[in-house]
């Protein structure tokens, strides 16, 4: 019951940050919201007892991505025109 | 075990509250520290996850996560300062 809740919450919460991700002009937001959709898929695939791919998206998409796309953008511009 | 799923239901409602101030602080310094209390609430939920499945393998998830989430966040921090 509970834990269908939960699984119900992330994926409400991955569309809105995916969404958000897209739609908004401060590409360090962009990245930000990047990351915490990754978090949350992540939970979803810890719940569907994947735990290996769980790690891996939480490694790769939540710690390394976000870093890479922060530094990016101090390298290019931060608003989207 | 019910006082687990009660912790359960708050950590999710902590969620919700967690992400309303990510999508709408005004400035990326609220996002970015609104990003770390959620990779706390959720590290959280993790290790509730590991102990309710009983699969003690689960923890690792937590562990690599917690340690991963904060090089984003020093990333974030730096950029701020200006240094990145």
């Amino acid at each position: 019951m509970i834990e269908s809740i939960i699984a119900w919450v992330m994926a409400l919460l991955a569309f809105i940050a995916a969404v958000y991700a897209v739609e908004a002009k401060d590409l360090l937001s962009s990245a930000i919201s990047v990351g915490i959709a990754s978090l949350v898929v992540s939970i979803l695939f810890l719940m569907l007892h994947a735990p290996d791919v769980a790690i891996t998206e939480a490694s790769i998409g939540a710690g390394l991505t976000m870093a890479i796309f922060v530094y990016s953008i101090g390298r290019t511009e931060r608003w989207e025109k | 075990m019910i006082f687990m799923y009660i912790i359960m239901g708050i950590l999710a409602i902590s969620i919700f509250l967690g992400a309303y101030r990510l999508l709408k602080g005004p400035s990326a310094s609220d996002r970015a520290v609104a990003l770390d209390a959620l990779t706390n609430i959720t590290t959280a939920l993790l290790v509730l996850i590991a102990y309710l499945s009983e699969r003690f393998i689960y923890l690792d998830v937590a562990l690599v996560y917690a340690i991963l989430a904060f090089v984003g966040v020093i990333a974030i921090a730096r950029y701020l300062e200006g240094g990145l």
